[in-house]
């Protein structure tokens, strides 16, 4: 069984006075299975981060299902959400979204303490993921004093010390600049070598030749989607780039 | 550029601000209009011929001062937060092609629209309400009002000069703050990245220790004669104290608390510790604002309340009788008995005269010296007196010294004493020995009459000197011995003085007439004698004065309590507005990384009643270790009734919480509103 099975979702927006309806996403079906690092890829406004929001449960689809390892996300009663949320998802924003009345420590522990963990327990797993992360030394500082890299890493910390069944990334590496871009990419390679699963929503091409598998949304629906396989980054690079061009010019499948 | 273009964009930008500005307006019309009220009260001549007015009328006169003082700072101090949270949008104009002289148009007809918003719908609100403030007024200090509605053009003048003013130097002010940034600098203020608050000890330790000093001078005051000159000092301690302990300390506290990982990493007090400290660095000194302005205002009513309500009490207490005769002079008096008597025949001649008898008559004279006490003798020449402090005016005290014959007559005691011995009585808290020594006499004390002071004079437990009454074989050839005493080089050490206390039996404009009448009698006998003091008082002439001055002090303490409240609220309503935008990305970063709805809500809930009730606590603390000082200082007011006063604070308190209640809940929904 498929880790996340998303099912004919649908979901309208309505202007706030019952106006004119928006249809954001059509009818999107995938799955993704367990140990998967999968992209999805669009431009602006074609719904990937609605699709996104939809699946971390931080939006309601209009129709459809969502199915992360065998529950239903749509059942979850409302009072539940965040708890699901926080036990089975690490999210990774654009803009990091971390506190500033936090060090990047207690950044890192925020879901642990909330789901009630002790001090001990919460060191130990830090103590696990901080090397690698590359942020052992960083811990006592502030968001404001370190950079955007630093930050996004913090960030990715404080996803994956839930040990989550997936991490959810929204434009992880649209706020970096090169060299953090690259730094962060990396890390999500390890991160998925190591066993985790990894739904990443980008526009960068660059970022989506790190995926296993790459989806392709345009106008609320799949578009196409692309098997990594055996490629190396570049030659997926060259792939992805030759459907966007497929994509802008107007293309069907 | 089109006429009006100006004052169209001042209007329009106060109107997107509304939220900021309406309570800034409200409370600009509320100051002006209370201004106009009390001016109007005070100065003009609406209440001129009225009975008993004038004390009152001084009363308010002073208050004016204090609330234009107030009003000017506090008016200040909100448009500079205000201007500081419109940065942004500034910031913006000038980057779309506003240069500063063009903002500074804007901002000026801002100005204008405010001065002429608050002074129009304040000044019409305080002509509107004088008429119910003076009936309220009258009522209070028991004068009659008559029914015709009147302006004082004086008053508008008054208050159009005072907040032109004041809107002009606040308009100043904030063009100073545009003037000295870039457009960069407007835009971004506010979004710089804040440091983490640090425990500054320093600050913490001066507020405690400032505090502590404060509170123990206050705990130490015994008298009020001290009360009145270090109550000041006091206050002052405990303001520094608390402002520097709620910035300085509460963010110590915080930083404990986070370093006790057992406590900080529960999920109920992660996210409200660690805001918290940032909550308490910011607010700090708003909260120390508002706990200050809170204990005022519990100060202000309670002790303006007590006396009010005590005021039939402190008037029996100073005029037993229905009259009061007084004279006195310095120095011995060898006829003593004899101008007493002749005094006495006089009074009770023209007392007869006006159809009237003497009843309850308390009639006697006694002599007084004073000293310093230490160790049981006392100093008489003050510059004997070394190592002399402030609160060692506990220690100068004033002998009343009765002569045991004339004690037992007037007062129907049976006393006995040996030449050589005295009997002695205070109704102050202070130590006498076994014996007491003045100049070369040692008396053996033999007996305290502390139980009976109350019957020669009530209100000696709070006449501002430490009355010593003491009760001698003959008092004659003593004080004569007396004015052989060091420190007596101009001859005014020893003086006596005689009292005739009686009920006349007469209605109230009866016992005015007499008194009046006596007062002449007296006047014609002892004028041009060298006599220090002599008048003839009566009760009811007085009572007039006293309603006036404790109605006109209450009236006055209720309008500024109102003026201090608001400004709380409006302090308040500024932190929670400032605090919840703050907030808002916050608590939405929560609920992404899985903080549900209800955590969110109990952590809210848990910090804005923590920062709510931190200043009624600190208040309620000062108003417990303030409220003995405040006692003995209405004691010089005449008033000795703690019990009253603890009720009154009581009913104050209530009154108070519930309305801070109000506040909360109201504010706290404007928060939720912001928050969500």
């Amino acid at each position: 069984m498929s880790l996340l099975e998303a099912r004919n979702i649908r979901k309208v927006y309505k202007t706030r006075f019952g106006g004119a309806s928006v249809e954001a996403l059509k009818n999107v079906s995938f799955t993704v299975e367990k140990g998967e690092y999968v992209a999805i890829m669009g431009e602006s406004g074609s719904g990937k981060t609605t699709l996104l929001n939809i699946i971390a449960a931080l939006d309601k689809a209009t129709e459809g299902t969502v199915i992360l390892d065998g529950m239903d996300l749509t059942k979850v009663k409302d009072k539940d959400v965040a708890k699901f949320r926080r036990d089975n998802l690490g999210y990774v924003f654009q803009d990091f979204n971390l506190l500033d009345t936090f060090s990047l420590e207690d950044n890192i522990y925020l879901p642990l303490v909330l789901a009630g963990k002790k001090h001990a327990e919460m060191k130990q797993r830090l103590d696990g993921i901080a090397g690698t992360l590359g942020i052992a030394e960083l811990l006592k500082k502030y968001p404001y004093e370190v950079s955007g890299g630093q930050k996004q890493r913090a960030a990715v910390a404080r996803a994956l010390i839930t040990n989550p069944r997936m991490i959810l990334a929204d434009e992880p590496t649209g706020a970096l600049d090169s060299k953090s871009s690259d730094e962060l990419l990396a890390l999500f390679k390890k991160v998925n070598q190591m066993g985790q699963t990894v739904l990443m929503v980008t526009h960068s091409t660059k970022a989506a030749s790190n995926a296993s598998r790459v989806l392709f949304i345009k106008d609320g629906t799949i578009f196409h989607q692309i098997y990594k396989g055996q490629a190396t980054d570049q030659q997926m690079y060259q792939s992805i780039s030759d459907t966007l061009t497929l994509l802008a010019q107007g293309g069907d499948q | 550029m089109k006429a009006g273009f100006y004052p169209k964009m001042a209007v329009s930008g106060m109107r997107k601000n509304g939220r900021l500005y309406m309570p800034y307006l409200i409370t600009c019309i509320l100051m002006v209009a209370v201004f106009y009220i009390v001016h109007f009260l005070g100065f003009s001549d609406v209440m001129d011929g009225m009975m008993g007015v004038t004390t009152a009328k001084q009363m308010l006169g002073f208050g004016v001062y204090v609330i234009a003082i107030f009003a000017a700072i506090f008016l200040f101090y909100t448009q500079s937060t205000l201007i500081k949270g419109r940065k942004k949008e500034f910031g913006l104009y000038s980057i779309l092609g506003m240069n500063k002289r063009n903002i500074g148009k804007i901002l000026f007809w801002e100005s204008v629209v405010n001065w002429a918003v608050s002074l129009g719908l304040g000044l019409l609100a305080g002509i509107g309400l004088s008429k119910l403030a003076e009936l309220g007024f009258t009522r209070m200090i028991e004068a009659k009002a008559d029914y015709s509605f009147k302006v004082s053009g004086g008053s508008i003048v008054a208050s159009v000069i005072l907040f032109s003013a004041i809107f002009f130097l606040i308009y100043l002010n904030s063009v100073r703050q545009i003037r000295f940034a870039n457009p960069t600098q407007l835009i971004t203020a506010g979004k710089a990245g804040e440091k983490p608050p640090k425990s500054n000890w320093v600050l913490g330790i001066i507020g405690l220790l400032s505090m502590g000093a404060g509170y123990i001078i206050a705990i130490k005051i015994k008298e009020p004669i001290s009360a009145l000159m270090l109550f000041f000092v006091a206050v002052i301690l405990v303001i520094i104290g608390t402002y520097f302990l709620l910035i300085a300390g509460s963010v110590i506290l915080c930083r404990l608390l986070q370093k006790n990982k057992g406590y900080y990493y529960k999920t109920n007090h992660f996210v409200s510790v660690s805001s918290m400290a940032y909550r308490m660095k910011r607010n700090g000194a708003g909260l120390a604002s508002i706990c200050i302005l809170i204990t005022m205002v519990l100060v202000t009513l309670s002790s303006t309340s007590a006396l009010y309500a005590g005021k039939e009490q402190t008037l029996e207490a100073r005029y037993p009788q229905e009259i009061d005769a007084y004279m006195s002079n310095f120095g011995f008096d060898e006829e003593l008995s004899q101008h007493t008597e002749r005094m006495s025949r006089i009074i009770r001649n023209t007392t007869e005269e006006n159809g009237a008898e003497m009843k309850n008559i308390r009639s006697y004279s006694a002599y007084s010296i004073s000293g310093y006490l230490d160790n049981d003798v006392l100093e008489t020449d003050i510059n004997m007196v070394n190592g002399f402090q402030l609160i060692d005016y506990d220690k100068i005290v004033a002998l009343e010294i009765f002569d045991v014959d004339e004690f037992n007559r007037a007062f129907g005691f049976n006393e006995k004493v040996e030449p050589g011995k005295m009997l002695i009585g205070t109704a102050k808290k202070i130590h006498i020995g076994d014996e007491l020594t003045i100049g070369d006499h040692t008396f053996e004390i033999s007996g305290r009459i502390d139980d009976k002071i109350s019957a020669i004079d009530p209100s000696a437990a709070g006449s501002p000197i430490i009355m010593l009454f003491v009760v001698v074989d003959d008092v004659q050839s003593l004080a004569r011995e007396f004015e052989g005493l060091p420190g007596n080089e101009n001859g005014r050490m020893v003086s006596w003085s005689w009292y005739m206390q009686f009920d006349s039996g007469l209605d109230s404009d009866g016992q005015i007439a007499l008194a009046d009448k006596i007062n002449t009698a007296m006047t014609d006998e002892l004028q041009g004698k060298g006599y220090t003091l002599y008048y003839c008082e009566s009760r009811e002439a007085e009572r007039d004065d006293f309603v006036s001055t404790f109605g006109g002090l209450f009236f006055l303490g209720i309008l500024l309590s109102l003026i201090f409240l608001v400004s709380c609220v409006v302090i308040i309503y500024y932190k929670q507005i400032s605090e919840g935008l703050e907030d808002q990305s916050r608590f939405s970063i929560m609920q992404k990384v899985g903080m549900t709805g209800k955590e969110i809500k109990n952590s809210i809930n848990s910090q804005m009643i923590t920062v709510f009730m931190i200043p009624v606590i600190v208040a309620g603390i000062h108003l417990l270790v303030v409220l003995p000082v405040v006692d003995k200082l209405l004691t010089l007011f005449g008033l000795f009734n703690m019990n009253l006063l603890l009720v009154c604070a009581g009913i104050c308190v209530v009154i108070c919480g519930v309305f801070y209640a109000v506040i909360y809940k109201v504010t706290s929904n404007a928060y939720y509103k912001i928050v969500s």
